[in-house]
Formats: structure tokens, C-alpha cells, sequence
């Protein structure tokens, strides 16, 4: 069965903002991982796109930066 | 480079470069200090049940000669760490950290479908001449289809150039 064209679209990786927002408070990289429970490659695999988070580790990273998740990610190519 | 706090949207490779920062730094970060500790303890186990394995099939070989109840025992032991070093993995992979646990998975896929086709189609080249090999081969390549899959996971979401 096709997929709708908006779903394969959805499937893009997404992009976020997560470098700028980290640089803003001064963190390192392995601090935001300590501040979230995670390794520090998960971190930098979220930041340079390879890896999307789950939901939680999402909802986790927009609690953190205060934001909400769209204002953390979006899809590539979103306009 | 100078960011622009206006862009919404930097790329992590602009980011990266203002905060001084690699993009993608090649390191073996990827475990927390929890991974770590539930990893030593799988190794531990898996070494133990290694140890085991060898004993009991050492002790079959030369049963003739030692007391009936030890290749049992060796046996028995070797099942029960064996039985160990799974519950110690699967405890590992579900408390591991998210992007671990996805190569681990990845890994484990890789490996069961390695062993799955060499146990399927490697009797079809034996009957083509291919040597024929014990039954611990298919395991043997499940493991190395493991262990690749771990290699090619870590170097997958840790690479520079972001495909």
C-alpha cells in the first residue's frame, strides 16, 4: 500500500535548535546529557540530526530549554 | 563563525563551529555511567558462562576418566550462567540509554538475520561442495554479525557527515 505523500514527508529528519539553545546557557554537551540522563553522543546525535529523540527524551529536552517542542524541532524542509 | 541569534535554525555545523565545539566529535561517549555498570556486569556473567561452557565441554571429552557427576555439573553450571548473561543483557538493553539501545537493537537484528540465512541457505552450498561446519557456526555468525552491527551502529550516529 502507497504512503501519502505527507507522510513520507513527516518521515524527514528533523531540524532543531537545540546547539543554539545549549550555547545560549553554556553548556556543554556533556552536561545537557547529565541533565537529562542520557549518554553524550545521544546528545550529539539529536544536535547534528542522525537521531531523532523518543517522545519523552522530546518532552524531556522542552521542559529543560523551557520551550515547546515544536519550538525545538521541525521537520527538514518544513517551510 | 558568528551566529545570528535571528536564524531559527542554524545548522549544528555552524553551531558547532561558534561554540568551539566539533560537530561531531568521534569519542566513546556512548554509554552512561548506568550502561557502563550494567554492561561490566553482562560481560562478567557472559565471561563466567564462557569459562563454563569450555569446562563442561572439556569434561565431556575426557568423561571416561573423571567422575560421572562432573560433566553434568559443568553442563548445569554452564546453563545456568548462560541463563544469566541473558537476564543481565536484556536488564542492560532495557535501561540503556535510547540511541544505545537503538544500535544494540540494530545490532541484534543484524545478527539474528546473519544467522538466520546462514542457517538456512549455507546447507545449499554444502551440497554445491562448500566444507562442511559444525553446528556452533551459526552461532559464530550470529556473534560476529553482532558485533559488526555495534561497529557500523556507533559509526552511524557518530559520523561528520550527517547522512
Amino acid at each position: 500500500m502507497a504512503r501519502h505523500p505527507a507522510l513520507l514527508r513527516e518521515r524527514r529528519r528533523l531540524r532543531n535548535r537545540l546547539r543554539l539553545l545549549r550555547a545560549e546557557r553554556g553548556w556543554s554537551q556533556a552536561e545537557l546529557a547529565q541533565r537529562l540522563g542520557v549518554s553524550r553522543q545521544t546528545v550529539n546525535a539529536i544536535e547534528t540530526g542522525r537521531y531523532d529523540p523518543s517522545l519523552p527524551l522530546a518532552f524531556a529536552l522542552a521542559r529543560l530549554f523551557e520551550r515547546t517542542i515544536e519550538e525545538l524541532f521541525e521537520p527538514d524542509g518544513a517551510a | 563563525m558568528t551566529l545570528r541569534p535571528e536564524d531559527p535554525h542554524p545548522t549544528a555545523q555552524e553551531a558547532g563551529a561558534a561554540d568551539g565545539e566539533s560537530a561531531s566529535p568521534r569519542c566513546d561517549s556512548f554509554r552512561t555511567p548506568r550502561d557502563a555498570r550494567f554492561l561490566r556486569r553482562f560481560n562478567v556473567w557472559m565471561v563466567a558462562a564462557a569459562l563454563a561452557y569450555l569446562g563442561a565441554t572439556a569434561a565431556l571429552r575426557w568423561r571416561a576418566s573423571i567422575p560421572a557427576v562432573l560433566p553434568a555439573a559443568l553442563v548445569a553450571l554452564a546453563a545456568l550462567l548462560s541463563i544469566q548473561a541473558v537476564r543481565a543483557y536484556l536488564t542492560f538493553l532495557r535501561g540503556a540509554d535510547e540511541l544505545l539501545r537503538r544500535i544494540q537493537t540494530e545490532a541484534l537484528a543484524l545478527g539474528f538475520a546473519s544467522g538466520a540465512v546462514t542457517s538456512l541457505l549455507y546447507p545449499l552450498l554444502e551440497g554445491f561442495g562448500a566444507p562442511r561446519l559444525g553446528a556452533q557456526a551459526t552461532t559464530v555468525v550470529m556473534m560476529l554479525a553482532w558485533s559488526l552491527g555495534s561497529w557500523l551502529g556507533t559509526r552511524r550516529y557518530s559520523g561528520s557527515d550527517g547522512a
